[in-house]
């Protein structure tokens, strides 16, 4: 199916460059230029013996130096599906790409892109209500992004305090390990380094 | 036409109309008071009187998780199962001459447990932990009356005494 | 929605509404509100009684349950899985199931088939019930929330028995499922299965064919075909629209294909088509339906193994995959991407209820405050699941 749809599209909307990428697990996927995604989603909602008429899900997944936005289609009335994506250049952290909203095409597409936007930094142009939907409307950062930081403080608060992070056990086989003759004999299970960004403190050694 | 497709605010709404709402209104609900009436006199009662009656509960029922320290061989399963990291092993190779230790399935006992703690504030009792133990030492045990003040006393290190001491109650 | 019936007539007509006009008044509805489900926020921009505009608040519950997948090895994503939608997990862990077992190309034993199959439909029927309950409270009636929980309780009680919890079950596994079932359990759900039916008769009457139950629901909150289809709306929804679609039939998966059951579909037997009658009977019918299955599988379940080969440390190969199965408030969808590793690379999950909390404002435009709760009601959704 999906040659065959990446032929029409290509025939149909010039300049849309839609490639069918075959993978040995899973779902078949079709990659289209970025720039053309509102003419092909019109073109797709009434192509002639696929007709996709659900918007399922617009997400997105990011690598480092690219995010890939997929649109998941439905036809109800073929019974298909088509995972439809497109490449987005990422510069920085900070940097969003931009994208054409398809809400024009589909009214799902309104909440979708509005969390794609919200999770992973996608701006979509002319979209009713770009706002935020999941994270407050003044949260920093785009959090399903792989270089996403934790934030520390949200207005003021501070997130995740250290009372609430069970710091003792940690330190136990921390304590334990320096006490013991031969350090190399003590393992323990909490071993994640980000919870140690500077050494031990020493406040729990007085115990 | 079925009178129940009326709507009637797009209907002129005659006298005979009015009625026969009214009268439906009624009836139907006179229909589900007696069925309502059946459940007073029918039905035994469902709810316990929870402190004086305690509810118990299926044998594999995932509740308080309870470590028998003495078969554990401090292989740290379970805390890499754990989705939560709500297990904390701390273990401490034993010395080569020191007196041979075994768990009652025979395994041997390499690494002398200094402790281990599950916080059960974090815990989210999804029962994989138990699946994965090899000696089948931390198992969830039916206990569930177990609230507490502060979210520190949730933690619970079973390698100390007291706790230990469950063993007689919890482990059947 | 012009021709909405409890639209007053001075609403219709623009000039005259010209002339009336006041200011809005903003009413906040919610998070705390027992007519929500939950930890929704609607914000209504009200004209008198009448809701001019809608908007959703979503994100109360949100934990980035995507983001802690991405660190979590695929056995430990199951519970997460749960606490999606916590009144149908069952649901929830089938879809992720399936969803690896087509990756990883694992065959299920033929009981463990048989064992979902069960617990996802005996779970529809939980989640049902749980619906008829609360929305016989949003309209009013409360004795029917106490009759639901009590065949609900049945369920959960099996569930304990069988999982050892009552609502996050971690019980469809990688490959099949956790715990055996007993002939004892299946004695006890045939015999509930006879119950219900009964149950479910009294709980019509009682409810469905209450006069005043068809004058709150009947010709209110009305759905089309195509605004189902233009905002993605799913299951008992589009269904209620009156649209023949169900996965479980369309795409079939696990044993659905071999089992006999019918699709609700509604039909506007009290108003029109897709109004919120039509959605409480199609999950009223539904739960038929379940039963129906429910009693083929306890027909045809057989000894044998409950949990296929998988490997110790789960890895998947790398590609991608969407997974779509019916739950109880529409259809689910995973989208699983992996680089090959231990823990997914990204896993999206497609929520029916935050398609539907998108559907509101369409539908909320002209609506009574009164026929909006009703409204919210029928569309059943899980905050959980929204917010994920």
């Amino acid at each position: 199916m999906h040659n065959e749809l990446a032929q029409l599209i290509n025939s149909n909307v010039s300049g849309s460059n839609a490639e069918h990428v075959a993978r040995e697990n899973g779902d078949d996927v079709l990659f289209i230029s970025s720039e053309h995604i509102l003419r092909v989603c019109t073109f797709l909602k009434s192509a002639q013996g696929y007709e996709f008429n659900v918007l399922q899900v617009v997400t997105g997944c990011d690598y480092t130096d690219r995010i890939e936005v997929s649109y998941i289609l439905a036809s109800f009335i073929n019974n298909l599906e088509l995972i439809l994506k497109t490449k987005l250049l990422k510069e920085n952290k900070d940097h969003t790409p931009e994208l054409e909203s398809v809400c024009s095409v589909w009214e799902a597409a309104n909440y979708q892109e509005r969390e794609c936007f919200d999770m992973l930094g996608v701006c979509f142009k002319n979209h009713p209500d770009p706002r935020r939907i999941l994270c407050p409307d003044d949260w920093e950062g785009y959090p399903l992004r792989k270089d996403y930081v934790p934030a520390e403080k949200y207005n003021g608060m501070v997130i995740n305090p250290e009372h609430k992070i069970n710091r003792e056990e940690i330190f136990f086989g921390e304590k334990l390990k320096r006490e013991a003759v031969d350090p190399k004999k003590i393992s323990y299970s909490w071993k994640k380094p980000e919870y140690f960004p500077d050494g031990v403190p020493e406040s729990t050694e007085s115990e | 036409m079925d009178m129940t497709n009326v709507n009637p605010h797009e209907d002129t709404l005659t006298f005979k109309k009015w009625f026969q709402n009214v009268w439906r209104g009624f009836s139907t609900a006179i229909k589900g008071m007696g069925i309502t009436f059946k459940y007073v006199y029918s039905v035994k009662p469902v709810t316990i009187e929870y402190p004086e009656v305690r509810e118990e509960l299926p044998k594999n029922s995932r509740s308080r998780l309870f470590n028998d320290v003495q078969n554990c061989i401090s292989c740290h399963m379970c805390a890499t199962a754990c989705p939560v990291d709500c297990i904390y092993i701390t273990a401490e190779r034993r010395e080569k001459d020191a007196p041979k230790l075994k768990t009652s399935d025979g395994t041997a006992i390499r690494l002398d447990l200094k402790q281990y703690t599950i916080d059960t504030a974090l815990c989210c009792y999804c029962g994989l932990c138990t699946t994965v133990c090899p000696t089948q030492c931390l198992t969830h045990t039916t206990d569930y009356e177990y609230a507490a003040y502060t979210v520190d006393s949730m933690k619970y290190d079973y390698t100390s005494p007291e706790i230990v001491a469950w063993r007689e109650r919890l482990v059947k | 929605m012009s021709d909405h019936s409890t639209t007053s007539e001075w609403y219709k007509n623009p000039a005259e509404r010209e002339v009336l006009k006041t200011d809005l008044l903003t009413l906040n509805m919610g998070p705390q509100h027992p007519a929500t489900h939950g930890v929704l926020r609607v914000e209504i921009k009200t004209d008198s009684e009448i809701v001019v505009e809608a908007i959703p608040h979503i994100g109360y519950l949100h934990r980035c349950m995507e983001k802690h997948c991405e660190g979590l090895d695929y056995r430990g994503i199951i519970p997460y899985t749960d606490r999606m939608d916590y009144l149908g997990a069952m649901g929830m862990e089938w879809g992720y199931a399936l969803t690896l077992e087509k990756m990883l190309g694992t065959e299920v034993p033929q009981r463990a088939e048989y064992i979902r199959v069960l617990v996802a439909e005996l779970q529809r029927i939980a989640s049902h019930l749980m619906f008829f309950g609360t929305y016989a409270i949003d309209l009013g009636a409360f004795s029917p929330f106490l009759y639901a929980f009590q065949d609900r309780e049945t369920i959960l009680r099996i569930f304990e028995e069988l999982s050892g919890a009552r609502l996050l079950y971690n019980y469809i596994w990688i490959g099949g499922v956790w715990n055996d079932i007993t002939d004892g359990q299946l004695r006890r759900i045939t015999k509930f299965c006879e119950e219900m039916s009964e149950s479910l008769k009294k709980y019509h009457a009682l409810v469905g064919e209450n006069h005043i139950f068809v004058g709150r629901t009947a010709n209110v909150g009305m759905m089309s075909k195509e605004l189902c289809f233009d905002h993605g709306a799913t299951g008992p929804i589009l269904r209620g629209s009156g649209v023949n679609w169900d996965l479980r039939k369309n795409r079939t998966y696990g044993l659905y294909k071999d089992l006999d059951f019918d699709i609700i579909v509604g039909e506007g037997i009290k108003g029109q088509v897709g109004d919120c009658w039509d959605r409480y009977w199609v999950r009223m019918q539904e739960m038929h339906e379940s039963i129906k299955i429910i009693k083929q599988c306890l027909d045809g379940i057989e000894e044998g193994p409950i949990i296929g080969k998988v490997p110790k440390v789960i890895k998947i190969p790398e590609g991608e995959i969407y997974m779509r199965t019916e739950c109880p408030r529409g259809e689910l969808g995973y989208h699983l991407i992996s680089n090959g590793g231990k823990t997914p690379y990204r896993l999206k999950v497609k929520s029916s209820c935050f398609t539907h909390v998108g559907l509101l404002p369409e539908v909320a435009k002209g609506q009574m405050i009164a026929d909006f709760v009703a409204t919210i009601g029928s569309i059943d959704i899980v905050l959980g699941e929204v917010d994920r």
